[in-house]
């Protein structure tokens, strides 16, 4: 990436302009997902389940990122469940210190002619919560760093309100119906994201768990790659796809979408993903979660920043949603070594 | 801009304190100029809360022997960092009632699996002997399994040749320490689970690997 002739950029410029593919004074440190922990909880009073159906909560809890880690982006949408709820999934909402989740032993659909969109969808209260909060934070902090949204793709919408073995069977019984399927779920992501670009958001995370230790990279090809080229279409700021795990085998496909980025899991090394994606997209990620942030030091974590540096991966942050008892100065460690190495490698190339 | 500051490496954390407005509470390794010291430390701003990392404080004093610096922040006599039994001497008095007595535990306990009365004896120079006594099952093997899980429990090191003593590094006696152990060491498992479990909760998994 071209950095060294570029004037200092305020973070919601360096951002837009990486997932444009454009130059950048310095990598941006971006997080895609949640970088909320208790500590940050307690610090702004706004824990969780509170902190993900209040928006003051969600936006005061999602500003630390930015005010207190120092990142280029503020995300609010902190869980992957805001619409499934809306739609009627039953929800554990959990305390402070875990994540809420969707009971999905209890589906709420079970063919495809269930699907349908509630009237109610983008005022139920924990969509609502998300609009809200991207409306504070465009406010508050807009002109300084990017605002990223999220909305659900189809295939995690069919893990939530399917339940994942329906879901998965359905693909390899009557892969026509799980087509249908998707392709009525598709506009549950794209009314949602479009609410959420009215509200405020500069760019949109797009998870869609066409995880490798389920889905094979065929998979994603044959069910998602047209309907994911159709979500670019149709929703009009950049879009950050995101999958955990191991996607290396669908980098490529992904690739061919037109998603400004793809938010990459520590399982694929930067310099495979960067040979995979070969120069179509852009790559944010990828510091690992449960090893380097939660159970290692700034140390270890400035040292895996270096690695995506050195091979010039476009954006920096954590792999996923950082555990919710990683440490403070681990987080603020990614932008500190992001830092340090441009500091360093302009001194190498003499440009001060 | 931002409210917080380097106030050293956290080394363990307790997420949710039961008997304080379930505000998470961090232990932090800073180094001094003679020795590592360490400060509780809780980002909430609820009233009460610096009573309460007082009481935490003061609890790790009276459990772990450990003791305060004008400034708050703790150390061992010795002056070594003992860093994994320092994370079990916080863990412990967070967990205990505030409203109750704070007192160091006595260095005997009686290990319900075999039935016989446990006493761990000092013998100078961070030295400790595992015994046991009275009627009960298998005297030769608990006593080893627990002077083991001593040494899992706190890093302390194995005496050359033998099954029932064991060692601080560092040559210092620790009587507090070792009762404070003491009560978990006959059920080390159960403790190294307990904080597997704690460890990965809070970690986000995708649908696809959520219990379903």
């Amino acid at each position: 990436m071209e950095t060294s002739v570029i004037k200092q950029m305020k973070g919601r410029d360096r951002v837009l302009a990486a997932l444009r593919g454009e130059p950048v004074d310095r990598t941006p440190v971006c997080n895609p997902t949640s970088v909320a922990t208790v500590e940050l909880m307690d610090l702004v009073d706004a824990p969780f389940p509170d902190a993900n159906r209040d928006p003051e909560l969600m936006a005061r809890l999602a500003a630390t990122g930015y005010t207190e880690l120092g990142f280029d982006t503020i995300m609010p949408v902190f869980t992957i469940i805001q619409e499934s709820s809306a739609l009627g999934c039953d929800i554990q909402w959990e305390q402070k210190d875990n994540w809420p989740t969707v009971r999905m032993n209890n589906p709420i659909w079970e063919d495809v002619d269930d699907i349908k969109i509630p009237s109610d969808f983008l005022t139920h209260r924990d969509t609502k919560c998300v609009l809200d909060a991207i409306s504070r934070l465009k406010k508050e902090y807009g002109d300084e760093v990017a605002i990223i949204g999220k909305t659900m793709g189809p295939w995690s919408l069919g893990y939530h309100c399917f339940g994942v073995e329906p879901f998965l069977l359905t693909s390899l019984d009557d892969p026509g119906r799980t087509h249908l399927a998707l392709d009525r779920m598709k506009e549950i992501t794209v009314e949602f994201g479009r609410a959420q670009i009215e509200a405020g958001a500069d760019a949109l995370t797009l998870p869609d768990h066409a995880t490798g230790d389920l889905v094979s990279g065929e998979y994603y090809r044959r069910f998602l790659r047209d309907l994911h080229i159709e979500m670019v279409e149709r929703i009009p700021i950049p879009l950050i796809m995101h999958i955990c795990g191991r996607t290396v085998d669908r980098m490529g496909y992904i690739a061919e979408t037109g998603f400004a980025a793809f938010h990459f899991d520590s399982k694929n090394t930067p310099m495979e993903s960067m040979e995979a994606v070969d120069g179509q997209i852009s790559l944010v990620g990828n510091i690992n979660n449960p090893e380097t942030l939660f159970a290692r030091g700034p140390d270890e974590v400035g040292h895996e920043v270096c690695q995506n540096l050195d091979h010039g991966i476009h954006m920096v942050g954590p792999e996923c949603a950082v555990p919710l008892q990683a440490s403070i100065e681990n987080l603020k460690a990614i932008p500190d070594a992001v830092k340090d190495w441009h500091r360093s490698h302009a001194h190498d190339h003499g440009t001060g | 801009m931002g409210q917080t500051t380097d106030i050293g490496r956290r080394i363990e954390l307790v997420p949710l304190d039961p008997h304080f407005g379930d505000v998470s509470i961090g232990l932090y390794r800073q180094q001094d100029d003679e020795c590592p010291v360490y400060r509780v430390h809780t980002y909430s701003r609820l009233s009460g809360a610096e009573d309460r990392i007082g009481f935490i404080v003061r609890a790790m004093e009276v459990l772990g022997g450990m003791e305060q610096n004008p400034d708050g922040r703790l150390q061992f006599p010795c002056g070594w960092d003992h860093n994994l039994a320092v994370k079990r001497v916080f863990l412990e008095a967070c967990k205990l009632d505030p409203s109750g007595p704070v007192e160091p535990r006595p260095l005997e306990i009686l290990d319900k699996k075999s039935g016989l009365q446990i006493k761990v004896l000092s013998e100078g120079d961070g030295v400790y002997r595992v015994t046991a006594h009275g009627e009960g099952k298998d005297p030769e093997r608990r006593i080893s399994f627990i002077a083991g899980g001593l040494m899992k429990l706190a890093e302390i090191d194995a005496v050359d040749g033998t099954l029932d003593r064991v060692v601080f590094p560092c040559g210092y006696a620790h009587d507090a320490l070792i009762g404070l152990l003491l009560v978990r060491a006959p059920n080390v498992r159960a403790v190294l689970r307990e904080q597997e479990m704690a460890a990965s909760r809070g970690v986000l998994a995708a649908p696809s690997q959520q219990d379903r």
